[in-house]
């Protein structure tokens, strides 16, 4: 008699495939990005000190958060998209789908795994920026303590705390995340009718690109330019498929204006992280679809 | 073929369920001041083509940085000319951010006008003081443009009420935006002071000048610096205000 | 009357060809099946539709029409793989793990976990000999000792009914005979194997049903015994026979009405001459 009861849908199954495909992302020494955009944090913020201190705060806080940005989204596109490809041409995928391990758990697993390894980048490049700002941050307190005049330390020093962190910056980070959480599903979701894992890419940058217009598209379909009509009835429809089919990704590029002061509301949060989960839902959905259907 | 029909049907279907949803977020986005780049033509050719392809898939903050830093350079060079247009174009990728919009208008309306005012190259007086005041007015454009992207905030109120206090000689504009500066929360103390110092120096608004003076002096010794002192003397003076009513006095410190 | 532990009714398989009215018959009409406690050899040459066949018993791969079973459980059933095990063609595990690991995250996704799940890694790693690799990653690992890997994961869930597709490919002949021995083994302990081999001389060795298939049709299927004998003829193989005997075996075979169509010398296997000269596995 076999060792194991059937259980139909297994948390601990998808944790299991979910660790393994951390661990196969971490072990391809992904982890190295990190030392790059450690030494372009510190790198930046070395050569910046011809500038004021405003600045230099300004571009460390920009050059990390765009490090961020562009690592998680070129991770999440590129680690995803060979998931399954290698898992095929190796027919490790046999092994696993031939074992009582439904579909969609494999599909979630490696999904959650990327996104395992997202959320640990994240946390470390985040870490190591807060922790370099804090540095550069008491540089220019201590600077400020010797060299201003005792009336106006207080508003001095508050000014120079006022640029450094800011908590809006930790949704900033969260937004950066979902976005390349969305990037990762419909990476995945490419991949399981792709024929190659550089198809794959290719239209998953594709899509990340034209996902950065799709909002100009959506506003002239939906007639929300004042004064902008569209004449052509062919053109309308072809922004309409673009708005229809393309995630908007220009909802998620907040951080820009985080860094120089925008607040981000709890509810702004909530909806915007609301529709971003719906992109992964839906993403996710569709891709065991069509791998539910594809043949092995 | 079924699963595939399927598949495109529901990925179609969410867009259009999103849709609505999408615009709406948008649209409170922009209300708290989010999206306001203008991702347009003219940026593209301002930009090249790769750096419109990085403003545009959410690096546009890095790009403005790296414009910046060329600003820079260019301000180094004193190319006053080139450091305008790519003011423009980092403020047009960064409206939000109050750093740039206020060096770019203190490098026009000080530095460049100042150049332009000392211009060796340049013989003719009544010439360098046209350029010199078409700089401050770029400088003042800059920060009108500013406040346009940011009426939430005080800072560039106060940066304009210097403008036109300090290039301009504008003693009723200039009290009229630090008055205004004055109203936000973050605003520094000394702010509304001089708002009503500089409203005391506006022809026709004496009478309302001396009621605000009163008012801080109201408010304590932190807002009783010896111009305000002078500036009520003055007032008192120039109303007729009776003796027993005078605040001033030269033997009050 | 137990469940048989494969069957197979009438399976088609086709793949449509793209852009063209044509299609690619790849399995035809198939029924066989498989009892508990055999080894069962499917044989054809390539092409022929023996990786198509075993991917639908297990389900990776949908019929076009037909159906197939796991001791009574449809293949399409998540479930019915509680009891199968399978080793596919040149497997390559994931490079990272080690081999402990390969057998601890397969033991995970059938279920198993904790003592139960490092017990049972102990004594997989014993059964297939690779106690001392088992902390080297997969991606150092020869050949034989990734069909052994392989092995292991298939039993991990403790399956009756094994798939094995060339399980001693690209094996050498000590490792080859190493693995047909543990097939042995699994037979005795009454699992059923399912298992395709090129190497027929292995599979003459080992299996009690063929079928063999060739352009995706089942051309012939039965006991091996019974499909290789000659039917007519019959082997006497004697020690010590002096030639004056063997004149007169010849003598009344003849008056019986046979014919005597070869007197020689048996002769070991090549592969057995090999073990003994290299004195098999170290």
């Amino acid at each position: 008699m076999n060792a194991t009861k059937h259980i139909t849908f297994s948390p601990a199954r998808i944790a299991a495939i979910a660790s393994n495909t951390l661990l196969e992302l971490v072990r391809l020494k992904v982890f190295y990005f990190m030392l790059i955009f450690a030494l372009l944090l510190i790198g930046s913020s070395a050569f910046m000190v011809r500038f004021t201190f405003q600045q230099q705060f300004q571009v460390l806080k920009d050059v990390s958060l765009g490090a961020m940005s562009i690592f998680t989204w070129l991770l999440a596109t590129l680690s995803t998209a060979m998931l399954l490809p290698k898992d095929i041409e190796d027919r490790t995928l046999y092994t696993i789908l031939a074992k009582p391990v439904p579909r969609l758990e494999y599909l979630l697993g490696k999904l959650l795994g990327v996104l395992a390894m997202l959320a640990i980048a994240l946390v470390f490049m985040s870490a190591l920026f807060l922790v370099v700002l804090y540095w550069r941050e008491q540089i220019v307190l201590a600077e400020t303590a010797r060299t201003t005049a005792p009336e106006e330390l207080d508003a001095a020093l508050r000014e120079v705390r006022g640029l450094t962190f800011n908590i809006n910056l930790l949704p900033g980070i969260g937004f950066i995340y979902l976005k390349a959480a969305v990037v990762a599903a419909m990476t995945l979701l490419l991949s399981t009718f792709a024929s190659s894992w550089i198809f794959t890419v290719i239209v998953s940058v594709m899509m990340y690109v034209i996902g950065h217009v799709q909002p100009i598209a959506r506003e002239y379909w939906l007639g929300a330019i004042p004064g902008g009509t569209v004449a052509s009835p062919v053109l309308k429809i072809l922004l309409g498929l673009i708005a229809v089919v393309f995630p908007d990704f220009q909802l998620f590029n907040l951080v820009d204006d985080i860094v120089v002061g925008n607040a981000v509301s709890a509810v702004m949060f909530m909806k915007t992280a609301g529709l971003g989960f719906g992109y992964v839902f839906i993403y996710t959905l569709v891709g065991y679809l069509m791998f539910a259907n594809k043949e092995l | 073929m079924k699963i595939r029909l399927l598949a495109i049907a529901i990925i179609v279907a969410f867009g259009m369920a999103r849709l609505p949803i999408e615009q709406r977020i948008t649209e409170e986005h922009r209300a708290a001041f989010f999206h306001g780049a203008q991702l347009n033509l003219g940026l593209r050719q301002q930009l090249g083509q790769m750096g419109f392809l990085a403003a545009l898939s959410g690096f546009r903050a890095v790009v403005a940085d790296v414009l910046w830093i060329e600003a820079h350079n260019a301000w180094e060079r004193t190319e006053w000319g080139t450091m305008k247009l790519l003011f423009d174009t980092v403020t047009a990728l960064q409206p939000r951010c109050m750093m740039f919009w206020d060096m770019a208008s203190w490098h026009m309306a000080w530095n460049a006008s100042v150049a332009a005012l000392n211009d060796k190259t340049q013989p003719r007086e009544a010439l360098r003081l046209k350029a010199q005041r078409e700089y401050i007015e770029v400088g003042e454009d800059i920060l009108l443009r500013g406040i346009q992207n940011n009426p939430d905030k005080g800072f560039l109120y106060e940066k304009l009420g210097a403008l036109y206090d300090q290039k301009m000689h504008d003693p009723c504009k200039a009290a009229l935006y630090y008055e205004k500066a004055a109203t936000f929360p973050d605003s520094f103390p000394y702010v509304k002071r001089i708002a009503a110092f500089r409203l005391a120096e506006c022809p026709g608004h004496e009478r309302e000048a001396y009621d605000k003076l009163v008012a801080l002096y109201k408010m304590g010794k932190t807002e009783r610096v010896p111009t305000l002192f002078t500036k009520l003397h003055e007032l008192e003076e120039k109303l007729s205000v009776p003796p027993q009513q005078r605040i001033y006095s030269p033997k009050i410190p | 009357m137990p469940d048989p532990a494969i069957s197979i009714h009438n399976v088609t398989k086709t793949y449509p060809i793209p852009f063209r009215k044509e299609i690619v018959v790849a399995v035809k009409n198939l029924s066989l099946d498989v009892e508990p406690g055999q080894v069962y050899g499917l044989l054809g040459p390539n092409g022929s539709g023996k990786s198509t066949t075993m991917k639908i018993v297990l389900g990776l791969v949908r019929p076009t029409s037909g159906k197939t079973e796991i001791f009574g459980r449809s293949s399409t059933e998540v479930e019915s793989r509680e009891d199968v095990g399978f080793l596919p063609e040149n497997p390559y595990f994931y490079k990272f793990l080690t081999g402990e690991e390969t057998i601890q995250f397969y033991g995970k996704i059938c279920g198993l976990s904790g003592a139960k799940l490092r017990e049972r890694t102990k004594e997989l790693l014993a059964l297939v000999g690779l106690e001392n690799a088992a902390k080297r990653r997969i991606g150092g690992y020869s050949k034989g000792m990734l069909q052994r890997i392989g092995l292991a994961q298939a039993l991990v869930q403790e399956p009756r009914l094994l798939v094995l597709d060339e399980p001693t490919a690209g094996v050498d002949p000590a490792g080859s005979r190493e693995i047909r021995d543990l097939i042995l083994d699994f037979k005795k302990r009454g699992l059923t194997v399912l298992l395709c081999s090129h190497l027929l001389s292995q599979v003459q060795e080992i299996c009690d049903r063929i079928g063999i298939l060739h352009e995706g049709v089942l051309v012939r299927e039965g006991r091996l015994d019974e499909l290789i004998s000659i039917q007519n003829q019959t082997e006497l193989i004697l020690e010590n026979a002096s030639p004056e005997l063997l004149a007169v075996i010849a003598r009344e075979a003849s008056a019986g009405g046979a014919r005597l169509v070869e007197q020689r010398k048996p002769q070991t296997t090549l592969e057995q001459y090999f073990l003994d000269v290299t004195g098999g596995r170290k």
